[in-house]
C-alpha cells in the first residue's frame, strides 16, 4: 500500500494542472443540456425541499422529509447518520439515478426536473462519479476497461480514452494491474479501480456510499486517502455517506440525517 | 456505434464466453430447431422436385396434352384430329409403368420361385418415335461411329421389334444391362420378355427418376400394357410464335367428346395441392422443434438478464442509456441464434437424407407412383432454405429475446446501490395469469369452429397455438402449488429425505419467476408428445377396427407391378378366370379403378359387382349408418357411394349429385351413402360394375378380393392360384392376415417421422431445463455454501438438486398430459379432418401415458446430475469467506 503510494506521487501530477490531458476530452458526439458550463462561486449542487415516499406494499413510506442542503465546488461532505435514515435514498436522488416524489435537485445550474431518462443517463456519465461499497465493478471487463467505461459510453475514442485510463491508473496506484479482471483483485484494488472510474471523466460531483464498509481498515485509509486526495488536488466535490466516524473524518463537514430529515445542517 | 461494439465485446461476448456450457445448451437448442425444420423442407421438396423434374423431363417439349375425360380413349379418334397440325406437332403416347425382374437378365427363365424378385420401377413411354423426334430428344450410345444424335431410320430399326426396348444408361450400368440382353418386365399382371436394343445417354426423358425410363415402340407398349388400340394421350409441341394460351382454348372448344385437354405441369399441381396438407402438417409439426429452441433464448436472455441485475445497474449508473442497454441483449440473442442457424442449416443438411427416407414412404404409398420418388436428399442447400432460416429464425429470437431485453432497459441504476432490493420479489399465486389463461382457451375453442383455409387447416393450428399458450400461463400458480405439495405433504410422505424435500419446494417457491418459462418450453413438447401420441394411437385403434370390420375377404389380389399410389396395373381375364375356376373359391369380386379429375383435384372412381359385395364384403357406412338397401338400389343405375374425405373434401352429402368426366361426356351420378375409408386421404367414388362400364368402357380389374367356401384354406389356396397363374402373369395374392400386417406396417412408418420429431422437441425442453439448473445453482451458491457450512452433506446437496428437478419435470409432464389431451381432440377432431377427411375414434392409450411420465421425471432427473455434482463441489469455506 505505502509503495503504491510512493510510487504514485513520484509521477508528475497532471491532474492537478489545469492544462491536465484530464481535462475533460472532447466527445465525439454532441452533447446536449448537460454540458452547461457554470460559475464557480455558484453552489454546485442544490438540493431543495427533497421528498421521497416509497409505496410499502399499500403503506406509503417516507424516506425523505423534506431535505435541504448545498455544496460548494470542492465541498467535501460526510453524509451520516444511522441505517434507514434515509442516506441512500438521498444519495439515490442526488445521484439522478431516483426522482424524488416532491422537492427539486439541481448540478451545476441544470434542474433536473428538466431532463427525461436518456438526459440523466447523460449526466451521471458526464457530471457524477460513483464509489459503491461493493465496488460494482464489471467482472466482464478488465480494470481499464472498467475505468474507461464512461469514457466509452460517451463516445471517446480508444486511444485518448487509453492514454487517460493509463494515467489514472498510474494516479491509483494500478497501473500493473491494467489487463487484470476484477476477480483477480483485492478489495482495496477493487475499489481503487472503483474510484479511477468515477474520476476519469472529472465529474463535477464524487457520491460514494460506504466506499470502506466492504474493505478492511489499510484498504478503508488508503481509499479514503485517495477520495481526500483527489478532492484536495483536483478541486471534485465529493458527497460520502458512511456510517464510519473514521472516514467522517476526512471531509471538510458533515450532515447528520435522522427519519428523513437533516439533524445539524453543515 | 464503437462504444456499442466495444461493450458488446467486453459486457456479452466475454460473459458467453464464460457461461461456455449455457451458451452452448443455448446454440444447441436453437441449431437442433432449425436442422429439423430444413431438414423437413428438404423432404417435402425434394419429393416434389424429383416428381417435378421427371414430369418436365418426360414432357420434353411438350406445351398441350390431349387426354380422354374418362382415362384411355380409342386410338381411331387421331384419324379425326388432323386439323391438330395447324398447331403442330402431334404425337400419341402410351405410359405406364413396369417392374424389371432382377436375376432375370440374360437368361429369359421363368423361375418357379414363387416369389418374385421384384426389382426397381421403370417408367415405360411408348411412342411414335417418327413423330417424337420432334418433341423430346434422344441420344443413344454407340449406335453409329461419330457418336453424334441417331437418325429416326436408326431409332426406327432400334424398336421396330415388339420385344424391343431401350434403357438408360445411367440403368444399365447400375444393373449390369448390356445392348442384346434379355430382360424381363413385369407389366400389369404379365410378365414379358424383352431385347435391350439401345442405351440412351443421360438426357431429356433418360434423366428423369435416376435413368428409371425405358423407351418402347407405341405399337409393342400396346400389346405390352394390354391396350391395344387404345392411347393415353397426344402430346402436342406448339408451332412457334402461337400463344398457349389461346391454342388451348381453341383446340379445347373444338375436341370431340371424351377428350380433354391439359398441360403438362397440371398433373404437377394436382400433386402438388394433394399433398400439401400432409406436408402442412409435417412443416408445422417441424416448427415446434424451432419454437421450443427460441424459448431457450428467451430462457438464456432471462437469465442473463436476472443474474447480471447488478452489473447492469452499475452499467446504468455510470451513463449506459436506456437503449444500449436493450441492444446489448439483444445483441446476444442474434448472436446465438446465428451461430445456431448456421449450424442447424449444416445439420439440417446432415438430417434430409433421413427425413427424405422415413417420409418418402408415406408420400409414395399415398400420393406420387413410386417410380417418381426415387428421391434423394438435395446435398446442397438452396439459397432459399438459406434466406428462409434466418429469415424466420432471426426476427423470432428477436422478439423472444424483446421481453428480458427490455426488462434489462428497465433495471434502475439503484440496483447497483447499497440497499437496493436485491432479491426478487417473491412469487405469488395470481389472478391475472389464470384469466389470461382462460381467455386463451376459450379463443382457442373459438378457432375450432372455422372452416380450413384453402385446403389447410389453418385456424386448427391458431386453436392449438391458443391452448398451447392458454397451458404455458398455468404454470407460475403450477408451481407454486407444486412446491407447496412438495413441502408439506412429499416431506411428511419421504421422511428419510424429508429436508430434502422441504428445501428442494423452497428454492423451487423462490424461484418460480426464473424457472416458469423453462417449465413451459417442456410443458409444451410434452404436450404435443401426448397429443400426438393420442392422435397415432387412435387413429391406429380406427384402421385397426375399421382393417378388422372392412377386410373380410379371404384372399387379395394385385398385379405385382402395381406400386403403391400409382393405381397402375391392371388384372388379365385370364387371372380372374383361373380364380373363379378354382373350386374351394366362393366368390371373386374384381375391383376397377379409374383415376379422374373432379373440380381440379384428382379422385379415383371405382367399381365392383355390387351383387357379390351384398353377399359377401362389408364396409363401415358413415351415412347412412346401414346402407345396404341403398347398394342394392345403385345396382345397374346411377348412383354411386363415396368416401369421406370426397364427402368433406368437395362438401357432398347423400343424396347430392356428383358431375363425373366419363367417355361419353359429364354425366351425373347421386350420392346414396357414405363410407368410412382410412386407405386414402384422396376422394373415391365407387359405383356398380355394370353401371361402371357404361361410362368407363376402356378400364379393367386393378385388384379382385376372393371369398372362400367354409372350411377352405386362406394360404393354400393363395399358393396354389399363384402357382396357376406364374406362368405368363404374375398376381400376388395374399391372406387377408398378411395384408393386415402390411397396412399395420405402413401405418406406422408413416408416423416413424412424427416420434423422431418429437423426441428432438423434447430433448431441446431438456437442455432448458439444465441450463435453468445449472443458472440457479451458480445464483444459489451461496446458499448452497450455508448449508455445507451448516453440516448438510454433499450427498444431501445432491438429493435436494434431484428433487428440484423432479419437481420441475412433474409440473412440467401433468400439465403437458392436461395440454396434450385439449390438443389432441383438436387434432383429432379438427386438424384431421380438415386435412385429410379421416373420422378417428378417441381413444387415451393409457399405458404410453404412465410410460412417458416415468420417462419425463427419469429425464429431469438425469438432467439434474450434472447441476447436482456442480451444486455439490461449492465449498463450505466460500460462505465463510464471503461473510
Amino acid at each position: 500500500m505505502r509503495e503504491n503510494r510512493t510510487r504514485t506521487a513520484s509521477e508528475p501530477d497532471s491532474l492537478t494542472r489545469s492544462d491536465s490531458k484530464l481535462a475533460r476530452p472532447t466527445p465525439s458526439r454532441n452533447t446536449s443540456i448537460v454540458e452547461r458550463s457554470f460559475e464557480s462561486n455558484l453552489p454546485i449542487l442544490v438540493v431543495n425541499n427533497v421528498h421521497r415516499i416509497y409505496d410499502g406494499g399499500g403503506r406509503a413510506v417516507a424516506a425523505l422529509r423534506g431535505v435541504s442542503f448545498e455544496a460548494e465546488p470542492g465541498d467535501f461532505i460526510a453524509l451520516m447518520g444511522p441505517s434507514g435514515c434515509g442516506k441512500s435514498s438521498l444519495l439515490h436522488i442526488v445521484g439522478a439515478m431516483d426522482r424524488p416524489t416532491h422537492g427539486h435537485v439541481s448540478l451545476g445550474g441544470v434542474s433536473f426536473d428538466s431532463l427525461d431518462e436518456e438526459a440523466l443517463a447523460q449526466l451521471r456519465r458526464k457530471k457524477i462519479g460513483f464509489v459503491f461499497q461493493f465496488f460494482n465493478l464489471l467482472p466482464t471487463l478488465t480494470v481499464a476497461e472498467n475505468v474507461a467505461l464512461p469514457l466509452i459510453l460517451d463516445g471517446v475514442r480508444q486511444s485518448p480514452a487509453g492514454r487517460l485510463t493509463d494515467e489514472i491508473l498510474g494516479r491509483v496506484g494500478l497501473a500493473d494491474r491494467a489487463a487484470h479482471f476484477p476477480a483477480e483483485l483485492s478489495g482495496g484494488e477493487m475499489q481503487r479501480a472503483a474510484v479511477a472510474r468515477a474520476v476519469i471523466t472529472r465529474p463535477d460531483l464524487i457520491l460514494a456510499d460506504e466506499p470502506t464498509g466492504n474493505l478492511d481498515s489499510d484498504n478503508g485509509t488508503e481509499v479514503m486517502n485517495l477520495l481526500a486526495e483527489l478532492n484536495r488536488e483536483l478541486g471534485l466535490s465529493i458527497i460520502l455517506a458512511t456510517h464510519s466516524p473514521d472516514a467522517a473524518r476526512y471531509a471538510k463537514r458533515a450532515i447528520r440525517m435522522q427519519d428523513g430529515l437533516i439533524e445539524e445542517p453543515a | 456505434m464503437i462504444a456499442y461494439l466495444g461493450l458488446y465485446r467486453q459486457f456479452i461476448l466475454r460473459a458467453l464466453n464464460r457461461e461456455k456450457l449455457r451458451s452452448a445448451i443455448t446454440v444447441l437448442g436453437i441449431s437442433l430447431g432449425v436442422a429439423v425444420a430444413i431438414a423437413i423442407r428438404l423432404a417435402n421438396t425434394s419429393a416434389l422436385d424429383s416428381f417435378r423434374a421427371a414430369t418436365d423431363a418426360v414432357a420434353g417439349e411438350t406445351s398441350i396434352q390431349i387426354t380422354g375425360t374418362a382415362g384411355r380413349f380409342d386410338e381411331m379418334l387421331l384419324a379425326d384430329l388432323g386439323w391438330l397440325r395447324k398447331y403442330g406437332q402431334v404425337s400419341p403416347v402410351i405410359t405406364g409403368y413396369a417392374m424389371i425382374e432382377l436375376g432375370a437378365k440374360g437368361s429369359g427363365t421363368s423361375p418357379d420361385d414363387e416369389r418374385v424378385n421384384r426389382g426397381p420401377f421403370l417408367q415405360v413411354l411408348g411412342v411414335d418415335v417418327l413423330r417424337d423426334r420432334l418433341l423430346r430428344r434422344y441420344r443413344l450410345v454407340r449406335v453409329n461411329e461419330n457418336g453424334s444424335e441417331p437418325t429416326t431410320r436408326e431409332l426406327l430399326m432400334l424398336l421396330a421389334d415388339p420385344i424391343s426396348v431401350v434403357l438408360t444408361e445411367q440403368f444399365a450400368r447400375r444393373y449390369n444391362i448390356s445392348i442384346g440382353n434379355r430382360i424381363v418386365l413385369l407389366i400389369a399382371d404379365s410378365r414379358r420378355e424383352f431385347v435391350v436394343r439401345g442405351l440412351l445417354l443421360d438426357e431429356g426423358p433418360a434423366r428423369a427418376l435416376q435413368g428409371n425410363f425405358a423407351l418402347m415402340d407405341i405399337a409393342a407398349a400396346q400389346i405390352a400394357f394390354n391396350r391395344i388400340g387404345l392411347l393415353d394421350r397426344f402430346d402436342l409441341k406448339l408451332k412457334h410464335g402461337l400463344d398457349v394460351n389461346i391454342a388451348e382454348a381453341e383446340i379445347e372448344s373444338s375436341l370431340p367428346q371424351g377428350l380433354k385437354v391439359t398441360r403438362p405441369e397440371t398433373g404437377y399441381g394436382q400433386i402438388e395441392k394433394m399433398i400439401a396438407a400432409f406436408q402442412f402438417n409435417l412443416g408445422a409439426l417441424g416448427s415446434i422443434a424451432l419454437l421450443v429452441g427460441l424459448f431457450l433464448i428467451y430462457n438464456t436472455v432471462s437469465i442473463s438478464v436476472i443474474t447480471r441485475r447488478e452489473e447492469i445497474g452499475a452499467l446504468r449508473a455510470v451513463g449506459a442509456s436506456r437503449a444500449m442497454v436493450l441492444a446489448l441483449f439483444l445483441g446476444e440473442a442474434l448472436l446465438l441464434t446465428i451461430i445456431g442457424t448456421v449450424i442447424g442449416l449444416g445439420l439440417g443438411m446432415l438430417m434430409a437424407s433421413t427425413a427424405v427416407r422415413i417420409t418418402a414412404t408415406t408420400v409414395e404409398t399415398f400420393y406420387i407412383a413410386a417410380a417418381a420418388t426415387e428421391t434423394v436428399a438435395r446435398q446442397v442447400l438452396g439459397a432459399a432454405e438459406i434466406s428462409l432460416a434466418f429469415a424466420v429464425a432471426l426476427p423470432l429470437a428477436l422478439v423472444a429475446a424483446a421481453v428480458p431485453a427490455v426488462e434489462a432497459s428497465r433495471v434502475r441504476p439503484i440496483e447497483a446501490m447499497r440497499g437496493a432490493d436485491r432479491l426478487e420479489k417473491a412469487f405469488k399465486p395470481s389472478r391475472k395469469h389464470f384469466v389470461m389463461s382462460s381467455l386463451l382457451f376459450a379463443l382457442g375453442y373459438v378457432f375450432t369452429l372455422f372452416d380450413p383455409v384453402g385446403g389447410l387447416p389453418l385456424f386448427g393450428y391458431a386453436a392449438a397455438i391458443a391452448l398451447t399458450f392458454g397451458g404455458a400461463f398455468l404454470v407460475p400458480n403450477l408451481l407454486w402449488l407444486a412446491s407447496g405439495i412438495g413441502k408439506r405433504w412429499f416431506a411428511h410422505l419421504f421422511r428419510a429425505t424429508g429436508v430434502e424435500v422441504k428445501l428442494a419446494g423452497s428454492n423451487l417457491r423462490a424461484a418460480i419467476p426464473r424457472v416458469s418459462i423453462s417449465v413451459a418450453a417442456l410443458s409444451v413438447a410434452l404436450a404435443m408428445m401426448v397429443a400426438i401420441s393420442i392422435m397415432i394411437g387412435s387413429f391406429r385403434e380406427t384402421v385397426t377396427y375399421w382393417v378388422a370390420e372392412t377386410m373380410v375377404a379371404d384372399v387379395y389380389a394385385g398385379p405385382v407391378s402395381r406400386g403403391g399410389a400409382s393405381g397402375e396395373g391392371e388384372i388379365s381375364d385370364e387371372s380372374i378366370a383361373v380364380s373363379k375356376a378354382d373350386p374351394q373359391i366362393a366368390a371373386v369380386y374384381p375391383f376397377s379403378t379409374q383415376q379422374l379429375t373432379y373440380q381440379g383435384e384428382p379422385i379415383t372412381v371405382g367399381a365392383g359387382d355390387f351383387e357379390i359385395f351384398l353377399k359377401h364384403g362389408r364396409l363401415l357406412f358413415k351415412s347412412p349408418a346401414d346402407a345396404r338397401d341403398r347398394i342394392r338400389e345403385a345396382i345397374g343405375r346411377d348412383l354411386v357411394t363415396v368416401n369421406e374425405s370426397f364427402s368433406l373434401r368437395f362438401k357432398k352429402r347423400v343424396g347430392d349429385f356428383v358431375e363425373l368426366p366419363t367417355a361419353s361426356g359429364t354425366h351425373g351420378f347421386t350420392i346414396a351413402a357414405i363410407y368410412y375409408d382410412y386407405s386414402s386421404s384422396r376422394g373415391w367414388v365407387v359405383m356398380d360394375q355394370s353401371t361402371y362400364v357404361r361410362y368407363f368402357p376402356y378400364s379393367r380389374p386393378t385388384s379382385m378380393s376372393l371369398y372362400l367356401k367354409p372350411g377352405a384354406d386362406a394360404m393354400e389356396v393363395s399358393d396354389r392360384l399363384s402357382r396357376a397363374v406364374s406362368g405368363s402373369s404374375q398376381v400376388l395374392f395374399a391372406t387377408s392376415g398378411a395384408l393386415r400386417h402390411e397396412v399395420m406396417r405402413i401405418f406406422d412408418s408413416t408416423f416413424t417421422i412424427t416420434y423422431a420429431l418429437e423426441v428432438i422437441a423434447i430433448a431441446i425442453a431438456a437442455l432448458g431445463v439444465i441450463s435453468t439448473l445449472i443458472t440457479l445453482i451458480l445464483e444459489r451458491r451461496r446458499e448452497i455454501a450455508l448449508l455445507s457450512f451448516l453440516g448438510a452433506t454433499r450427498h444431501q446437496i445432491r438429493r435436494m438438486i434431484v428433487i428440484e428437478a423432479l419437481l420441475i419435470g412433474g409440473v412440467s409432464q401433468i400439465l403437458g398430459v392436461a395440454i396434450g389431451l385439449l390438443l389432441s381432440l383438436v387434432l383429432i377432431y379438427v386438424i384431421n379432418v380438415q386435412s385429410f377427411g379421416w373420422t378417428i375414434q378417441f381413444h387415451v392409450p393409457l399405458w404410453f401415458l404412465i410410460q412417458s411420465t416415468l420417462l419425463t421425471l427419469a429425464v429431469t432427473a438425469v438432467a439434474a446430475l450434472y447441476p447436482a455434482a456442480r451444486a455439490a463441489r461449492v465449498e463450505a469455506h466460500r460462505f465463510a469467506r464471503e461473510e
